[in-house]
């Protein structure tokens, strides 16, 4: 394989599907070649979650080899993400490799809690974790705590994720049902600054959804002190929920506009609300931000049906399809539902299931 | 019908004898029942609360007890023939029974059994005949792909050896049915002693299996076969079997070579003899599905990939199912191609029939007979007459045939008549085509398709090429009914084989129903033109993501028409193909993110607001439900890239979900039902119970058997070559395997006999790992197992051999080593091999040959778990000794060898002998002492003599080592050579057990201890009271009076004494004459017992040797057969 593209899903599927690992060509040409430090991070968070596994890297980081070990899990981890990327960039294989391990995991992590480049804590609190649940994993020990609030660039956040692990194969799903959105709700959060810009935030974004739904429910959540990270910085987080327990997301994260100056809070909850009901448009049962996981949690079912349903299929989600092909040789097959716009993923599931944990 | 009455005689109960005392005593039990108790025995069936409790309890806890977890067979379709694998020691009459088996079923004597014989059973089932061969192998593997086990036991001798270990095998890996048949029952003579001997073994049988375990007589031979009542009735009871769905089979595909052939070129093979071969094995896929990406494992070979599998059509299908009873003649099949039985062969791209050469005279010279016989004759051999008077070859009759492209153009051509002169005749086959194979055999090979013979139109010899898909497809479709083109089965590598299977079957339904299909050009274009429109915008969605997908030949097909033909009608709005392209040439450094940027509406605007408003549950709940079900028009509104030429029939396939829904729910609720009546017994049972509240049990099999419809409902609309790639080759089909690059020896050494397992496994069991096994030492095995001693292992599909190191472990979780096994108890085998997931069972073995008499089966096990790396460990004990102490502190030395040694041991517990304790504080520093010395402090001031020690864990190495066992890649008669265990290297080389002579236990030699007087000082002894006062009196020089004296004797005293004296020498002399005596009378004695005793062990050594040499010798005469009795 070549490049740096769609790293995680690569060395997720490898470990799991316990297949060595080659990348060659990792930003070769760029004139910061090799692997980027958060990437570094990362296997080594891997390699901290598992036992035996072996990374070799050249000396220039653009070729790397892995060959998996088995997923250990354990408790009390601590793991710095650095200010590469969020921390989200970390839950998202984490979450999948943590269900899988020898015992149940916990892991604090530091970083950047809130980014515009991976979803935000918050958004994986009240959207990804829910979403495992529809296919059977035990909801009770899954747990994501924001202990300090971490805003770019210079991060200082903390969290803490506790995964159990599946006690021997997750179950397949058949969700195709989107609903109705029947409320939304979402989390508005400022740390170094006023805490009246999270009431900006809340203000614009129910001025846009307000016309379409009268139960939202926006909760502000203000730092200070020691919990407050290192860099100011504020954001909104929004998740619709529908009648069939479907929850859709969107976020926005206040970005440097410009030289210095951080986005006006209206412009963002505005945004936010606007790329929530674009979501709610595009239909399917999880949003685009999403896709991934569930095709990942589809073909890692026992050998049953699942069958879901997407709006839009996006680029990571087509490549997590390519790779889950390639990795675990399950292939989805893919049809338009014309009527709504959305499209419907049928597959038979790899039937994956938890090897490593003991038995007695 | 009075008359008849009449004759009947009346029964006379007995009036005397046991059978009447039997008969008494139920009577009175009978009697005392209504009397003891009250008239209405229903009124009143609890008198004590407590015993109706008690009762409660017990018949709860034995339905609990009765529950297993339900495991779901996810297999649809045609279940694969069951195996029956034939066991038994050697001489039991095995083949024999195999053989009276197949008569019975198919009327077919079979000569030489070798590989699986397939026959038609009944109109459900289809059976597979393995003989298992004496050989602890075979019997390893037999033990892992049978669904039922006939057990053969020879009755006048017992049970052997070979029957518990097999027993035992089949209990570790998952407990198929298993009768037991006893044979050799003539050889009783005496009815009492046959009733005997009947009674111990099946008590003896039942305990080993469980109470009521079917077990067969097979009272004796009549005409050199069993009788053909107790086939009958074993057959009766094959064909009712239930089999139970086992854990490690159903979730791995295995299949069972009953072909094998070596397809290597022939000239590599000429060029060398030893080159690495290609391979193919046939078989029915067991267990689950398979993929084609899938590793397998053949066992006795090792872990191989497939380099192609090709579906083949069922050489043994099921019967139609017509409504009828029973089996015709003629669907009694039999499918044996390595007991070179059957006669036809199924291959990728072929049909052979085999015709032995004595059976081809009859051709020529009976013709004329033929000829007046008319229609009368066997319908297979009037078509191979017909064939064998056809004068010119198959290219010949190419190159003047024509092509048929429509209906309407009638183009006569000599291949036309001659087909006719076949139909009249009516032929089986539609082209056959012979060929004299280089041994002399006639192989006769036949094109496919064998679906076509119903409509008796048999066509000419023309054999398209079938390579360029699209023209011959064409003509395919463009043909009306007098010509068709015959189709190799699955013969590209971009369609599937029953693709073009289903594709046969669509042109006879052509002649029917003309309208659907394409009657004239017109029509064509319109069917196409809804159907391309529902396919396309699929097939797309699956190309961007996938690539080239292999979409059906039909859509393809139809793509490239449309290209072809009228490009304005179907115009793509987008460009799927495009995107592929796109995506490759895509930065391959592409910022991993999983977040999508959305071109977001104007959500200012309230027409765009509007649009979703029905989506919100204070929109119209009318029309979300209808969109659920697919009905509204949204022309462009929604989703602007789909074409406008879709219309309601094609979204008519978005069913409403919820009806679906309950639809499948009433499906599996039917499934249920059916499977709950049955007729099994305890079913019923639960129904004589009453009507019971669905409980966890309940849920949990109704959850099992919805998915499964759930399951069917979704793949039955997927075309097959889709479905394949999806969830691979479907249980119960027929594949052909091919693998490349086997070592030569496979086929070097191939013997029908031993049949070969291929068994796929899961990507996770590739690798190699250390796994934790719970391990306990078989109870007949005599010894007990050493640690690090090699072990041959079956787990899975596999036989390894590899090194354990067996621990127990504590209390506070520690593993702790062990140098053997535990004599009665489960330990903890650790190793190091190819991974077979937790719970999966395992049985090992010291050595594999077949001349051990004893019992060969080593221990068994279950594994409990896997990891990269292990904690075992052992005792330490680290010895230093004092050089210098202090009150309470010491140094040591020799202790540790370096200061970072001792760092690691800073705080530790140290003891010395005499049980001061202490503990280790720092390093000496550098210099000062002798490297490593260390300062330690004691709860006590210690002596130089003391010795300390310190007492911790050093963790143990696991050897990395495992070797696969592969025993077909060598002659069957020799024993396969592993690594050899330390013992029989010893006794090998000659080499004694080493003995570090510190470690033996001497008798203690102690130097007496003296101790120095004790000094009183003189002020104090002067102060001490006379008591406590040292007595120092000198010692007397001169002796006592009393000693000094002389004593003189009377005259008459001494005389007394001298006599006395004289007597007492009398008698010590006699005395000792008689001990003299005595000793010399037990030494003949002792001497005499000893020759006794040596001859007897003379003797007894010589018959043990005569009964080990008749036992063990391998080229041994056939009528003198081993017995290894229990």
């Amino acid at each position: 394989m070549k490049g740096a593209q769609h790293f995680r899903q690569r060395l997720v599927l490898s470990t799991l599907s316990n297949t060595a690992l080659r990348i060659d060509d990792i930003r070769a040409d760029s004139e910061a070649p090799g692997l980027c430090d958060f990437e570094a991070s990362l296997l080594r968070l891997v390699e901290k979650i598992s036992n035996g596994c072996g990374i070799e890297i050249n000396e220039t980081g653009t070729k790397l080899r892995y060959k998996p070990g088995i997923l250990a899990g354990g408790r009390n981890l601590v793991h710095d993400c650095g200010t590469g990327r969020g921390i989200g960039y970390f839950l998202e294989p984490l979450i999948i490799l943590g269900l899988f391990g020898k015992k149940p995991l916990s892991i604090t992590l530091r970083g950047i809690t809130n980014d515009s480049r991976d979803p935000c804590v918050d958004t994986f609190r009240t959207a990804t974790l829910p979403m495992l649940k529809h296919f059977g994993v035990p909801i009770e020990g899954l747990e994501l705590k924001v202990v300090a609030r971490g805003a770019p660039p210079l991060g200082g956040g903390e969290v803490v994720l506790k995964v159990p692990i599946v006690p021997k194969s997750l179950t397949a799903a058949t969700w195709v049902d989107e609903g109705m959105v029947k409320r939304i709700r979402g989390v508005s959060y400022s740390t170094r600054v006023s805490p009246h810009m999270a009431n900006r935030m809340v203000d614009a974004a129910r001025g846009v959804l307000n016309r379409l739904l009268p139960d939202v429910y926006i909760f502000t959540d203000h730092y200070t002190g020691s919990e407050s990270g290192k860099s100011p910085g504020y954001g909104i987080s929004l998740v619709a929920e529908t009648t069939t327990g479907c929850i859709l997301s969107s976020e926005c994260v206040a970005m440097h506009s410009g030289a210095s100056e951080l986005q006006l809070p209206e412009d963002l909850g505005t945004q936010a609300a606007m790329s929530l009901l674009q979501e709610i448009r595009l239909g399917g049962v999880v949003d685009s931000t999403h896709q991934g996981l569930l095709f990942i949690l589809c073909a890692l079912c026992p050998e049953d049906v699942s069958k879901v349903r997407v709006g839009k299929l996006s680029s990571y989600g087509i490549k997590m399809l390519q790779h889950i092909k390639e990795f675990l040789g399950v292939q989805f097959s893919i049809k338009p539902d014309p009527a709504t716009g959305t499209v419907l993923l049928t597959c038979v599931g790899s039937g994956f299931q938890n090897l490593y944990r003991k038995v007695s | 019908m009075a008359d008849e009455e009449a004759a009947h005689k009346q029964h006379r109960a007995s009036r005397a004898g046991a059978s009447a005392a039997g008969s008494k005593l139920k009577k009175k039990k009978n009697d005392r029942g209504p009397s003891t108790k009250q008239s209405n025995p229903k009124a009143f069936t609890f008198r004590s609360a407590v015993r109706a409790k008690r009762q409660q309890a017990v018949s709860a806890e034995r339905q609990q007890r009765k529950l297993h977890v339900p495991i779901l067979d996810r297999a649809t379709g045609e279940p694969p023939p069951f195996v029956i694998v034939v066991q038994g020691p050697p001489q039991v009459g095995k083949s024999l029974l195999v053989q009276c088996l197949v008569k019975h079923y198919t009327k077919h004597s079979l000569s030489n059994i070798s590989g699986p014989i397939t026959i038609i059973a009944g109109k459900h089932r289809r059976l597979q005949f393995i003989e298992c061969a004496n050989d602890l192998n075979a019997m390893i593997d037999a033990a892992k792909f049978a669904d039922l086990v006939l057990l053969l036991i020879d009755g006048s001798y017992g049970f052997e050896m070979e029957t518990f270990e097999f027993l035992n095998l089949l209990q570790v890996h998952g407990f198929p049915k298993v009768m037991g048949v006893l044979t050799h029952l003539d050889k009783f003579k005496d009815v009492k002693a046959l009733r005997k001997t009947k009674k111990q073994l099946k008590s003896r049988f039942w305990t080993e299996i469980y109470d009521g375990a079917k077990l067969f007589y097979l009272s004796g031979l009549i005409h050199g076969k069993y009788s053909k009542r107790e086939i009958h009735n074993l057959a009766r009871f094959i064909s009712v079997a239930k089999f139970r769905p086992l854990q490690w089979r159903t979730t791995h595909p295995y299949m069972i070579a009953d072909r094998f052939e070596d397809v290597t070129a022939p000239e590599d093979v000429d060029a060398n003899p030893k080159c690495d071969r290609n391979v193919t094995i046939y078989g029915y896929l067991r267990g689950t599905n398979l993929k084609k990406t899938m590793k397998v494992h053949i066992a006795g070979v090792g872990d191989c990939s497939m380099s192609a599998v090709t579906l083949l059509p069922d050489p043994c299908p099921l019967p139609s199912a017509a409504k009828k009873r029973g089996l015709r003649e003629k669907e009694k099949l039999l499918y044996a191609p390595m007991a070179d039985v059957g006669d036809m062969l199924y291959d990728k791209d072929a049909v052979y029939i085999n015709i032995s050469d004595h059976q081809l005279q009859f051709s020529k010279n009976c013709e004329n007979a033929e000829k007046t016989q008319g229609k009368d004759g066997d319908v297979g051999e009037t078509m191979v007459k017909s064939l064998q008077q056809s004068k010119y070859s198959i290219d010949e009759k190419l190159q003047q045939s024509f092509i048929q492209f429509f209906k309407s153009s009638a183009i006569q051509s000599a291949s036309d008549s001659e087909a006719d002169e076949s139909d009249e005749s009516g032929p089986e086959k539609d082209d056959a085509m012979a060929t004299v194979s280089e041994d002399g055999r006639l192989r006769r090979r036949v094109m496919f398709p064998n679906e076509a013979d119903e409509e008796g139109a048999a066509e000419g010899p023309e054999d398209v090429n079938n390579g360029d898909s699209s023209e011959d497809d064409i003509t395919g479709e463009g043909n009306g009914d007098e010509e068709r083109i015959v189709h190799g089965e699955g013969e590209g590598e971009e369609e599937g084989g029953e693709v073009e299977g289903e594709e046969g079957e669509e042109e006879q339904e052509n002649e029917e129903n003309e309208d659907v299909e394409m009657g004239n050009a017109l029509q064509w274009k319109q069917g196409l033109m809804s159907r391309v429109g529902a396919s396309k915008s699929n097939v797309n969605l699956m190309q961007v993501v996938y690539g080239h997908v292999e979409a059906s030949s039909k859509d393809k097909d139809f793509q490239e028409d449309i290209s072809d033909s009228d490009e304005e009608l179907f115009k793509p709005k987008r460009q799927a193909s495009k995107d592929t392209v796109a995506a490759n040439a895509q930065n391959i450094d592409l910022e991993d993110c999983s977040r999508l940027t959305l071109e977001v509406d104007d959500w200012h605007n309230q027409e765009v607001i509007e649009a979703i408003r029905d989506r919100f549950v204070t929109g119209d709940w009318n029309k979300a439900s209808q969109r659920q079900k697919g009905e509204v028009e949204e022309d462009g509104t929604v989703y602007g890239d789909f074409e406008d030429l879709e219309t309601g029939e094609q979204h008519g396939a978005a069913e409403n979900h919820e009806a679906a829904e309950r639809r499948l729910k009433k499906l599996a609720l039917r499934a249920a039902f059916d499977a709950k009546y049955d007729g099994s017994l305890d079913e019923e049972n639960k129904e004589v119970e009453g009507p019971k509240e669905k409980d966890y049990f309940d849920k949990l099999k109704e959850d099992m058997e919805l998915q499964k419809q759930r399951n069917a409902a979704e793949l039955q609309d997927i075309d097959a070559a889709t479905r394949i790639e999806m969830e691979g080759f479907s249980v119960g089909t027929y594949l052909r395997v091919e693998f490349r690059g086997m070592p030569y020896e496979l086929v070097h050494h191939f013997d029908a006999r031993h049949p070969i397992l291929v068994g796929g496994i899961s990507k996770s069991e590739e690798s190699a790992g250390f796994m934790q096994v719970r391990l306990k030492k078989h109870r007949w095995h005599k010894k007990v197992l050493k640690n690090r001693d090699p072990l041959v292992v079956s787990a899975g599909w596999r036989r390894y051999q590899t090194l354990p190191v067996y621990s127990l472990e504590d209390r506070n979780g520690r593993h702790r080593m062990l140098k053997y096994t535990p004599e009665h108890m489960h330990c903890i085998a650790s190793f190091w091999g190819p991974l077979a997931p937790p719970n999966t069972g395992i049985v090992t073995f010291q050595n594999l040959s077949n001349s051990q008499p004893l019992f060969r089966i080593t221990g068994t096990g279950v594994v409990l778990e896997w990891d990269q790396s292990v904690q075992i460990v052992k005792k330490l004990k680290l010895v230093g000794y004092p050089y210098k102490i202090y009150k309470k502190t010491a140094f040591i030395r020799d202790m540790f060898t370096s200061e970072l040694e001792v760092a690691r041991f800073e705080g530790a517990s140290v003891r010395t002998v005499s049980g001061i304790r202490g503990q280790i504080k720092k390093a000496v520093k550098a210099g000062s002492g002798k490297e490593g010395s260390v300062r330690c402090t004691f709860e006590d001031k210690i002596l130089m003599s003391d010795i300390v020690f310190l007492r911790t864990w050093t963790k143990v190495d696991i050897p990395r080592f495992f070797s696969p066992v592969t025993t077909l890649l060598q002659s069957r008669d020799t024993v396969w050579k592993g690594m050899k265990t330390v013992a029989e290297l010893r006794s090998e080389q000659n080499v004694s057990v080493p003995v570090n002579k510190n470690s033996l236990y001497r008798p203690t030699e102690r130097q007496p201890r003296r101790f120095n007087p004790l000094q009183i000082p003189k002020a104090l002894q002067a102060a001490l009271p006379f008591k406590s006062k040292p007595k120092l009196s000198a010692k007397r020089k001169k002796p006592v009076l009393e000693s000094a004296r002389a004593v003189v004797l009377e005259p008459n005293e001494r005389k007394v004494v001298s006599l006395v004296q004289q007597l007492t020498t009398i008698q010590n002399d006699k005395a000792k004459k008689r001990k003299l005596e005595q000793r010399k009378k037990k030494e003949a004695y002792t001497a005499q017992k000893a020759k006794e005793e040596e001859e007897s062990k003379k003797r007894r050594r010589e018959e043990i040797r005569e009964r080990h040499r008749s036992q063990a010798v391998p080229g041994r005469p056939l009528n003198k057969k081993p017995r290894r009795n229990v």
